[in-house]
């Protein structure tokens, strides 16, 4: 690497670190000036304390850690599930037709269908249990990744595909070795997208009742106005978040090392 | 050289009769190439001349197997044609490396598809890449090559399916002036050594002319071959053959076969699926 290279790159970690160090600067300012009364908005010293009481005594009768695995188990059973079908499915419609018009008017449907609006209806049919909460974050996480998955799939040129079968590859293999591998840029963008989504899906979902998890947490805490555990508790939601799409987007970069290379 | 390719040599006789290849669908279906009626024996290396959008490159496509007959036959040692196979490999203008896989590994894609054993077959691409000069290179990726080499290995790639017949579509178009005179003595270099017969697309009437053991001109869409040019000059061909008098007479030829008649102009270029591209000159 080249000494601007590696200057180039100190400069990005130094404003990727200041600019959330600001950010919390300015909301200590903030409360510390008194801009604000602390049951809107509490000081970050406050919502501090409060974590560290959850991380001594739980919340509600339930370890915190318990209340994070909760959510964690519904994220990520979802997650992968939805990912895996949604991948699966999204390839095979942008490479078969047939299956692209099966397919084509009951996704289009659903996926502008907040899936908020959905809450009533799956507790319906699914009760209130696991069941609708890891389905309704399934549910969203499938629709983005098999939109990914099918754009990714036709960025495969005709000539790439043209040129594997000439060299004896079967239809089958040149979808696993050409079509795959092409789509697979596009197909980690969205699993982050959909990591995002889903996080923001299971703090609705977890208002389907039950009494664990961090959505359970934040709903729970505002509804007696405790703010400092409602900010406590999307802090953790928020550095989940973070650690998730970090993990992605390595992830992403090691396995899609050619990208941006062609 | 290359033990794999020294058994039974392959034959590689191309038989073409009444060949007609109609592209789109329903109203909109036209004939890209008609009457075509063509015999090329094993190992002639032959050139399709033409101007753009004649249907050289969809020809091509109908002996590699991508694209099917409307009327007529087509047959590879007698065999009729039907669908790709590697005995029938083709070069494409752009390069269809696989970014993700190192040159060895892209070399022994083929292999790989009939199930060879990994030592087996990287071993067999080494060869291969030797023989186009990139033994050197077995560990990079595609990216990390220039656009000659990215061609080589694609020759390379191809060329350890053991071919019986090497299909060029424009496979230098892409590369600049002096790449490309280097890249055809490369290639011929490479033909000498190898029993495979080539079929050369290009619009290059000086790349026809040096490669070729004969060139079939063809007419604008819908086309057809025009003339049928033998080409006796001697191998092995050195870069001072363009001044030959016989050269610039032939060369002068085929100008006057690839001018525009009544004044009619160019035809719009043929997508992969032959299709003129919306707005494209």
């Amino acid at each position: 690497m080249s000494a601007n290279a590696a200057a180039a790159r100190r400069r990005y970690w130094i404003l990727a670190v200041l600019s959330p160090l600001t950010l919390l600067a300015l909301w200590a300012l903030v409360t510390a000036q008194g801009l604000a009364t602390p049951m809107i908005l509490p000081s970050p010293l406050a919502v501090l304390a409060s974590l560290g009481d959850m991380v001594g005594h739980g919340y509600s009768g339930v370890d915190l850690a318990t209340h994070v695995l909760a959510s964690l188990r519904r994220v990520g059973i979802a997650f992968c599930g939805g990912a895996l079908l949604g991948t699966v499915l999204g390839l095979l419609r942008g490479r078969v037709a047939e299956i692209d018009a099966l397919f084509l008017v009951p996704s289009e449907l659903v996926r502008p269908i907040p899936p908020l609006g959905l809450i009533p209806l799956f507790i319906l049919w699914f009760g209130i249990g696991e069941a609708s909460k890891i389905l309704l974050i399934f549910l969203s996480v499938f629709l983005i990744a098999m939109v990914n998955a099918q754009a990714g799939a036709r960025a495969c040129s005709l000539d790439a595909l043209r040129a594997a079968r000439s060299m004896g590859a079967s239809r089958v293999q040149a979808f696993r070795f050409v079509v795959l591998p092409s789509a697979l840029p596009q197909i980690m963008t969205g699993l982050r997208v959909a990591m995002g989504t889903a996080l923001t899906i299971l703090v609705a979902a977890e208002l389907l009742g039950g009494d664990r998890g961090l959505g359970f947490l934040i709903l729970d805490a505002s509804s007696f106005f405790r703010t400092t555990y409602v900010f406590a508790g999307i802090v953790l939601v928020g550095l989940i978040g973070l650690a998730s799409d970090r993990a992605i987007a390595l992830l992403g970069r090691r396995i899609v090392h050619w990208e941006g290379k062609r | 050289m290359t033990g794999a390719y020294t058994e039974e040599p392959p034959a590689g006789r191309i038989a073409i009769a009444g060949g007609a290849i109609r592209l789109g669908g329903g109203a909109a279906a036209f004939e890209v190439v008609r009457d075509i009626d063509l015999a090329i024996p094993p190992r002639q290396f032959v050139c399709l001349l033409g101007p753009s959008g004649c249907g050289k490159s969809t020809l091509l496509g109908a002996l590699a197997g991508h694209l099917a007959l409307a009327r007529g036959s087509l047959a590879l040692d007698g065999e009729p044609v039907a669908g790709p196979h590697p005995e029938r490999g083709i070069v494409f203008q752009q390069h269809t490396l696989l970014p993700w896989r190192r040159v060895l590994d892209n070399v022994a894609f083929g292999p790989k598809m009939r199930g060879v054993p990994r030592a087996e077959r990287l071993a067999q691409a080494r060869e291969f890449l030797a023989l186009v000069g990139l033994a050197d290179f077995a560990d990079r990726y595609p990216s990390e090559l220039s656009g000659g080499m990215q061609q080589r290995v694609e020759i390379a790639r191809v060329l350890i399916n053991q071919p019986r017949v090497l299909l060029m579509d424009e496979p230098f178009g892409a590369l600049d002036a002096q790449t490309r005179l280097m890249m055809q003595e490369v290639l011929l270099d490479i033909w000498t050594r190898l029993p495979t017969t080539v079929v050369f697309v290009t619009h290059d009437i000086d790349e026809a002319l040096f490669l070729g053991d004969r060139v079939l001109v063809m007419s604008a869409r819908p086309g057809r071959i025009l003339e049928d040019i033998p080409l006796a000059f001697p191998r092995p061909r050195g870069r001072d053959l363009v001044t030959d008098p016989d050269f610039v007479a032939l060369k002068r030829r085929c100008l006057d076969l690839l001018r525009p008649r009544d004044g009619r102009p160019p035809l719009p270029r043929l997508t992969p699926l032959g299709l003129p591209l919306a707005g494209a000159a």
